[in-house]
């Protein structure tokens, strides 16, 4: 890596950057009840930034035998490139955060599959009908980032990631029911088949829903999607491009006083804690909304410096919300593992107080939604009407939208204290959210 | 590379029943403007490759980015594939393929220089912010790729294949208040760098409509009558069959078997559907798939009657059926999975006018943000809408996400344009974590009964 900073550097660059990820990832599948393949995908390049004659250039490679094609790649497109609006990170003392786990790294995966045909056996034992899959992924990273401002950092991490669940047809009915842990070590690891039996039965029989603004309780994994608008508001990005609703907002109290939201890039066994973000900036624990107010916007280099805001160490190469690692990208501020505080009631509790109203858990086409300005809507791909304290069955062919900032300010009735881990779109990330009970919000459906 | 691979098969092929090996290389330039900032002009090159074999019906995988150790990565696939395989190996017979497939290209984007590429792109961003001042920011993005495949299997296929994709798209982003609106002019092409050029006149009618947006009302959730434009089309038929075709979900389930027993009605005798590798130009034509069997135009619906689904070898192989080219990866850190080409709604009989005949209270639905689905119910996202009042278009609405169920919506389609047109963007399509697959989907003006439509 150092090879490519000095050539970049004789070869007329100002200063540059080295973005290196070396990744091995095990999977092991089973479908339709049985072991299906077992993979390994080694993945190993680089990214080089550098800026010359006050231009920004970038070029990737996982051919790093050829460290000049990579050079001349990147000084090609610094001829025509954006005005370089960063310095490169420089020296800096980081933070102590465990992100390798020997469990992980020498899982066994004899005892995965074991495991794995433990679960699909809980689950046929409940129906011989369901067609049930399990799926783990496995992946020791090492990832360095090296400045010619004299930063030099690199660290391993493990992922671990984890989910089961099947689809049951009757008839044209298709329910289908998931769960999923995920982490740095196997920490997170827990019964989930008891949660994807419950969800098959208390979805078995459907029943009809009305038109009109209703309760809702979100499950914490579809609060996870349903918060995805604000992974996009609070980016010092999108504040950068002027569309953030909350641009403008800092200090200000923009929801309800019980939302409180930590950005933690520190959290212990979470996915994207590291001593750095891929821009080398230290990492940290940010409060981004406290009692309802506003906070802290994430940070990259480039947004901090252009905004005048605190560097946050929010900067990753990510595909966006999924934020599986992506070599080429740009890095921009994006969430790591996000902690939103709960209440007071549990969510047994919760739902036992709700007369009439519906229990979500799994929105589909959200994604589609125009995110950027707190609007959602989707199809409620699980989801239980609730009457007098009780699920009385599965609500289908239905539509749950609105916008999250009006929600989060004006329709909060409660969070549960519990919270629990999950991930944006059921499998990504390691958040820890509550259960969300909001009045009024907009549903849709036949007749 | 041809002989490389042919080596490692000739060595390693005994000791399962099925081999074969991937070798791919991607040069990628992208062009990104994040409003007035030039936010990415990149250069990527991807080389890779990767061993699958099959052993008593269980597959074992191995990728890899340094093709010296391809042997070590081939011994570790057999491995795995018998750590799983417990069954027997059943893949759809194929003729082996030796063929190279070289680019023909109408406008080769390699030939136009990274600095004409910026300042085409520069030029469309300028027009898009300077339309309005209410257009304070904009998306704006291009990427060409070019890339070579070599595929060789243990039954003495060789198949050479450079492919080139082009895609990008310019969207105004126009904002009042705290509220922001996009709309964009897509474009993608597999032969033609001359689908980025003269976008003019279509980013000024997306200005147009991007600031339309902020003072429209958004639409009220409930029922509808709606019309969706070929662009919607092409993603509704995407989401709402396509997915369901793809054999991968069937050839091991008895249960969807049942569901989707071929001869089943799905629609009105006038829709048929079908998906294509061959229609040269789109985004979605491949030759021959990542298991080296030739591709072809497959229909899905016939009068309304399921007749074919979306194969892999291995899901034609099971179901005793025949196999249409469907096994695609994104790239070389992926397996082969069912995956759609180019997918359409054939046309109608139907005039725009005649269709809008009629209905009382509906929404006509233009242009696609894109959809979802979970096989039974799918969601599908327009880009823009309008009301349809007493059988005429009416005002503006916005954030139209509509819902649908494949066993109700496509019965009551009840009329299509003779207007077909197929469209390509610069996205793709996502499924068991390979996102984004270059697609292409194409429908006449559709007209469905009883919608839902997400909203207040």
């Amino acid at each position: 890596m150092r090879e490519i900073i000095e050539k970049a550097m004789a070869k007329g660059a100002s200063s540059c950057e080295v973005f290196y990820l070396n990744s091995l990832r095990t999977s092991v599948d089973f479908e339709t009840g049985r072991l299906k393949g077992v993979g390994r995908t080694e993945e190993r390049g680089a990214t080089l930034r550098l800026v010359k004659d006050g231009r920004m250039g970038l070029a990737t490679s996982t051919k790093l035998d050829e460290v000049d094609r990579l050079v001349d790649d990147a000084l090609a497109t610094s001829a025509f490139g954006g005005k370089a609006e960063i310095e490169f990170a420089g020296a800096a003392t980081l933070p102590g955060v465990e992100t390798a786990h020997d469990d992980v790294e020498n899982l066994d995966i004899d005892r995965v599959i074991e495991e794995s045909q433990a679960e699909i056996a809980r689950i046929l034992d409940y129906e011989g009908e369901i067609n049930a899959e399990a799926s783990t992924l496995r992946d020791v990273q090492e990832i360095r980032v090296l400045t010619s401002e004299g930063f030099d950092g690199s660290f391993k991490r493990t992922l671990y990631r984890h989910h089961a669940g099947g689809r049951l047809i009757e008839g044209d009915n298709m329910l289908d029911a998931y769960a999923y842990f995920g982490g740095t070590n196997l920490d997170a690891r827990r019964d989930i088949i008891a949660e994807v039996i419950e969800d098959f039965e208390n979805g078995r029989t459907n029943v009809g829903v009305s038109t009109g603004p209703t309760n809702v309780l979100f499950t914490p994994r579809a609060v996870a999607d349903v918060l995805m608008t604000l992974y996009l508001g609070v980016s010092g990005a999108m504040v950068d491009r002027k569309i953030s609703p909350l641009a403008g907002k800092l200090g200000q109290t923009v929801f309800d006083e019980r939302v409180t939201i930590y950005d933690d890039g520190l959290a212990k066994g979470a996915y994207e804690s590291a001593p750095f973000d891929d821009e080398g900036v230290p990492m940290q624990r940010t409060p981004v909304f406290e009692s309802g107010v506003l906070k802290n916007f994430l940070t990259d280099l480039r947004t901090a410096r252009k905004l005048d805001l605190p560097l946050t160490g929010n900067a990753l190469r990510a595909k966006r919300l999924v934020l599986t690692k992506d070599l080429g990208k740009v890095p921009s501020p994006e969430v790591t593992n996000w902690r939103m505080e709960g209440g007071t009631k549990s969510s047994d509790e919760l739902l036992a107080g709700m007369k009439e109203g519906v229990i979500i858990d799994s929105i589909m086409g959200i994604l589609m939604s125009n995110l950027t300005a707190g609007d959602f809507s989707g199809n409620v791909a699980y989801g239980l009407k609730v009457e007098n304290g009780k699920t009385v069955g599965r609500v289908k062919d239905t539509m749950v939208s609105g916008n999250v900032y009006k929600l989060l300010r004006d329709n909060l009735l409660d969070l549960s204290s519990d919270t629990k881990l999950t991930g944006r779109l059921g499998v990504f990330g390691t958040h820890h959210f509550p259960y969300m009970l909001l009045k009024d919000v907009p549903i849709s459906t036949k007749g | 590379m041809k002989d490389r691979l042919e080596q490692v098969v000739a060595k390693f092929a005994s000791q399962c029943d099925y081999l074969e090996v991937h070798a791919e290389e991607t040069e990628e330039s992208r062009v990104t403007f994040s409003g007035p900032r030039l936010e990415d002009l990149g250069k990527k090159v991807d080389f890779g490759g990767n061993v699958r074999a099959l052993y008593k019906g269980g597959w074992g995988f191995a990728s890899f980015n340094s093709v010296d150790r391809i042997g070590e990565f081939a011994q570790n696939a057999i491995d795995q594939a018998k750590l799983v395989g417990a069954e027997t190996s059943e893949l759809a017979k194929t003729d082996p393929v030796r063929d190279d497939v070289l680019l023909d290209l109408k406008n080769d984007p390699r030939t136009i220089s990274l600095e004409k590429k910026v300042e085409i792109l520069k030029a469309y961003n300028e027009q898009a912010l300077g339309y309005h001042e209410r257009i304070v920011s904009s998306s704006t993005r291009y990427f060409d790729r070019n890339r070579k495949f070599w595929f060789a299997n243990s039954e003495g296929s060789l198949v050479y294949q450079e492919r080139v994709d082009i895609g990008g798209m310019v969207a105004p982003i126009a904002m009042k208040g705290g509220d922001s609106q996009y709309f964009g002019v897509p474009f993608g092409s597999s032969d033609d760098f001359n689908v980025a050029l003269g976008l003019e006149k279509r980013i000024d009618e997306v200005c147009e409509i991007s600031l339309g947006k902020l003072e429209a009302p958004k639409v009220k959730g409930g029922e509808y009558t709606v019309i969706l434009d070929p662009r919607l089309g092409g993603t509704f038929i995407h989401e709402a069959f396509g997915h369901l075709s793809e054999a991968d979900n069937v050839y091991e389930d008895k249960n969807l078997q049942k569901v989707m027993q071929l001869g089943r009605e799905f629609g009105r005798p006038f829709l048929n559907v079908y998906d294509t590798g061959l229609d040269k130009g789109h985004r979605g034509y491949l030759v021959y798939d990542d298991e080296g069997v030739p591709t072809e135009k497959t229909y899905l619906l016939r009068e309304g009657k399921l007749v074919g689904r979306l194969h892999s070898r291995e899901t034609a192989g099971k179901m005793g059926e025949r196999p249409t080219g469907n096994a695609r990866q994104i790239d070389y850190r992926h397996e082969p999975v069912c995956r759609m080409r180019n997918t359409c709604i054939e046309n109608g009989e139907a005039s725009f006018d005649e269709m809008l005949a009629g209905i009382d209270l509906g929404v006509y639905c233009v242009s696609a943000q894109g959809g979802q689905t979970n096989g039974e119910m799918f969601t599908f996202t327009a880009g823009n809408a309008y009301m349809i009042r007493d059988g005429k278009l009416a005002e503006m609405v916005r954030d139209v996400t509509l819902t649908g169920n494949v066993f109700v919506t496509l019965k009551n389609i009840d009329a299509l344009g003779n207007d077909q047109a197929a469209h390509d963007g610069p996205g793709g399509c996502g499924k068991a974590g390979q996102f984004p697959l270059q697609t292409s989907h194409g429908a006449p003006h559709v007209r469905i009964r009883n919608v839902v439509i997400g909203g207040e």
